[in-house]
């Protein structure tokens, strides 16, 4: 280290200076990290499910195969028949599970997005966008102006003011839509024991079509990782409060509507909820950020 | 929903205001960069994120809408602080505005309700229109003596001499000439640009003539400080006064003024630096903007078009500044040690505000650029700081001196205080969006939205 200017001071003060360092050093870097993205805990599946699942698939695959080659030693055409109706039957649960994963799969492209969406790099988000025009048509109408632009959070305004939109639009439509249907309903269900049972298998039914609007074709498994994500994406809908207070109330003062339900207790909480909830799946079926 | 949400967001603008290369551009930089950072979840800004106890802030930039003051363009700015070698932004030269909108959820009994919607808009508001306030209780005569004997100065006379030596030739009953009036203007003006260039002062008025306004230059800016009688001096005095009603004006408009409150920069390391003469200018210029925000707005303005205009508007009208922040900028060039000193030295220059306004004094860093290190010097250690030099990348270790916690005496400047070196900035996280490291700027913030959070 070489010593470049130093100066006298008083007594009780050392002298200032100014050194320089002759190794060269690298940029400073924050001292603490202050801001490191937080790790997303992805989901694993437990042990235990796998292996019920093992045996689930692999115990009968394996009595099926039994079945059949003892069908085969009884004679050769009943063993052929057998075998192909094992096949036909073992093909159609294999089917099913593969759209139940790949539902679950399309759901797990939504964070990708997401992540390309908020990298700040040019390329990732026009990808990304690319990506999910695939999923939805609505996002396919920006493309060419997504082309025309280098600034990520113009591209990003881009997709909130057109596919973001126009589906947040949909979606709301659709909550509105089982909003009246959920009011019929109740007003029509002869015990209000049943009640939660009709607007429960609604909510269930507008999960889908949300999803579905989205380009996700959730199966089962999907429509419980999805209502897992809406779970976590009710916290977003406290932004839309407001918007959201304005479609039940703008709902809910349908003078026909007044009527039915003005006498059946709970029918308007329960349609404000699935207003709600048709929010809520929409944050969490889409890449990008809630407004 | 509360009845005041029902009208909109509510506005609160702050005028971000210190003379010329204070730091006012890192500042809106880092102040954008971090909200928004914070806003995403990243834990930037401590301080600030503290007194929210736990509530999440959602924070955007808010729509231009149709004001006719340009934007504060953050994201050419934060490029410049996260590029391989990093700049620091450019100085701008006209003002700006920064607009962030806030959701704020609400605490305690009303937490159930819909957040809380606050626009902040940060006026980049030039330190030298703050200067003009104290013209505001000054005649033409006054403000001439006092201008004429501070340019017949020793140390100033030389730079003035061009303008000095066009008044002493100027006949004692002067007509009212356009191009005399024309000619000493410019004369005034040069000197005071010189002035600020070339001797390093702040303390210089009229300030729209070293920062003019947007758009076309209106006649009456065409004066110049004389003493005596005679037509000339007439015309000077009415112009003079045609000014003072612009400033007075400009205090109130909803363009430029109708501020809520106000952060003061004021680069007190390099004042150090200067000598003497140079700090008691910068000192004479801290107190003299601290001082004008004595002023008040009197019935006659509240009754006028601005506040039937803000009523209109569905706004309350601006009721003035409520809170002051006096910054010491460049905090990271000394070390932790000395920085409670350095905002005491703040506190010190500036006079206490009026009744109602509330003040206090930081030291901060917008955008740190130095780490702390402990040095040993003649076996004794010294706290230090630790940063890489600009242009040419070297890694230095300096201690600039000690910082008083009082104005300095005259021991002090027997032993100068260093020059500081141009570091470059710390590199900001993932690229900018986890915010820009910082000093001081949490708490700096945490005090001015204390009443809002």
């Amino acid at each position: 280290m070489s010593e470049t200017e130093t100066r006298p001071a008083e007594a009780r003060h050392p002298a200032p200076f100014l050194r320089v360092e002759e190794a060269p050093a690298p940029r400073l870097e924050p001292v603490a990290p202050i801001a490191l993205p937080e790790p997303r805990l992805r989901p694993r599946l437990p042990l235990t499910l796998i292996g019920a699942t093992v045996l689930v698939v692999g115990l009968p695959a394996l009595w099926a195969a039994g079945f059949v080659a003892d069908q085969f030693a009884r004679g050769a055409a009943l063993g052929w028949f057998t075998l192909a109706i094992a096949l036909l039957g073992l093909g159609l649960v294999g089917g099913a599970i593969l759209r139940e994963l790949r539902g679950l799969f399309r759901i797990a492209t939504v964070d990708q997005l997401r992540d390309a969406l908020a990298s700040g790099d040019p390329a990732r988000v026009r990808g990304a966008a690319r990506r999910w025009a695939r999923l939805v048509p609505e996002a396919g109408a920006v493309l060419p102006a997504l082309d025309a632009v280098a600034d990520p959070a113009a591209m990003l305004a881009l997709l909130q003011a057109g596919p973001g939109a126009a589906l947040r639009a949909r979606a709301d439509a659709l909550g509105r839509n089982a909003a009246l249907q959920a009011g019929a309903i109740i007003a029509a269900t002869p015990s209000p024991a049943l009640d939660g049972l009709a607007v429960g298998w609604r909510g269930l039914r507008l999960v889908r079509q949300v999803a579905a609007l989205h380009g996700l074709r959730p199966g089962l498994l999907g429509t419980l990782a999805l209502l897992r994500r809406t779970a976590l994406a009710a916290a977003g809908v406290a932004a839309t409060e407001l918007a959201v207070n304005a479609a039940a109330h703008a709902l809910l003062s349908n003078k026909l509507l007044q009527h039915v339900l003005g006498d059946v207790a709970g029918a308007g909480v329960a349609a404000r909820r699935l207003v709600v909830l048709a929010r809520a799946v929409g944050i969490a079926c889409s890449p990008l950020a809630p407004e | 929903m509360p009845f005041a949400d029902a009208l909109g967001p509510r506005r609160v603008r702050i005028g971000v205001t210190g003379l010329a290369r204070s730091g006012k551009t890192a500042l809106l930089t880092s102040i954008a960069a971090n909200l928004l950072a914070l806003g995403a979840g990243r834990p930037a800004l401590p301080a600030l994120a503290a007194r929210l106890g736990g509530r999440r802030v959602r924070v955007a930039t808010a729509p231009a809408a149709a004001t006719g003051l340009p934007r504060f363009d953050v994201s050419r700015h934060l490029a410049a602080l996260v590029a391989d070698p990093p700049r620091w932004p450019e100085r701008t030269e006209a003002a700006s505005l920064l607009a962030l909108d806030l959701d704020l959820p609400r605490a305690g009994l009303a937490a159930s309700l819909p957040p809380r919607r606050l626009r902040l808009e940060f006026l980049d508001y030039p330190g030298e229109w703050l200067l003009d306030l104290p013209l505001l209780a000054r005649s033409f005569a006054e403000w001439s003596a006092a201008a004429l004997r501070r340019l017949e100065a020793p140390e100033t006379a030389p730079v003035a001499r061009d303008f000095l030596g066009f008044l002493r030739g100027l006949p004692a009953a002067a007509p009212g000439d356009e191009t005399l009036a024309a000619t000493g203007h410019a004369l005034y003006r040069t000197a005071l640009h010189r002035l600020r260039d070339e001797v390093g002062l702040s303390f210089l008025q009229p300030g729209r003539f070293l920062m003019p306004a947007p758009g076309p230059e209106p006649p009456w800016m065409a004066f110049f400080p004389m003493t005596g009688g005679g037509p000339l001096a007439g015309l000077l005095r009415a112009r003079f006064d045609a000014y003072l009603q612009a400033v007075r004006r400009d205090l109130v408009s909803p363009l430029f003024g109708d501020l809520d409150r106000l952060v003061v920069l004021a680069d007190v390391l390099a004042a150090l630096h200067a000598g003497p003469a140079a700090f008691a200018d910068a000192a004479a210029a801290l107190g003299a903007a601290s001082e004008a925000l004595r002023w008040r707005r009197g019935w006659a303005d509240w009754l006028g078009w601005e506040t039937l205009e803000a009523l209109l508007a569905l706004r309350l009208p601006s009721f003035g500044i409520s809170r002051v922040a006096y910054v010491a900028t460049k905090a990271d060039h000394v070390a932790a040690r000395q920085r409670g000193n350095l905002a005491a030295l703040t506190r010190r220059l500036t006079a206490a505000p009026r009744e109602g306004v509330a003040s206090a004094a930081f030291a901060v860093a917008a955008v740190r650029c130095t780490e702390d290190v402990v040095e040993t010097l003649e076996g004794r250690p010294v706290s230090a700081v630790r940063g890489r030099r600009l242009p040419d990348g070297r890694m230095l270790r300096s201690y600039p001196g000690e910082v008083p916690d009082t104005p300095p005496d005259a021991a002090f400047w027997a032993h100068p205080f260093l020059d500081l070196p141009v570091f470059e900035p710390v590199r900001p996280p993932d690229v900018g969006r986890g915010g820009v490291p910082q000093i001081g700027l949490d708490e700096m913030l945490g005090f001015l939205l204390e009443d809002l959070l």
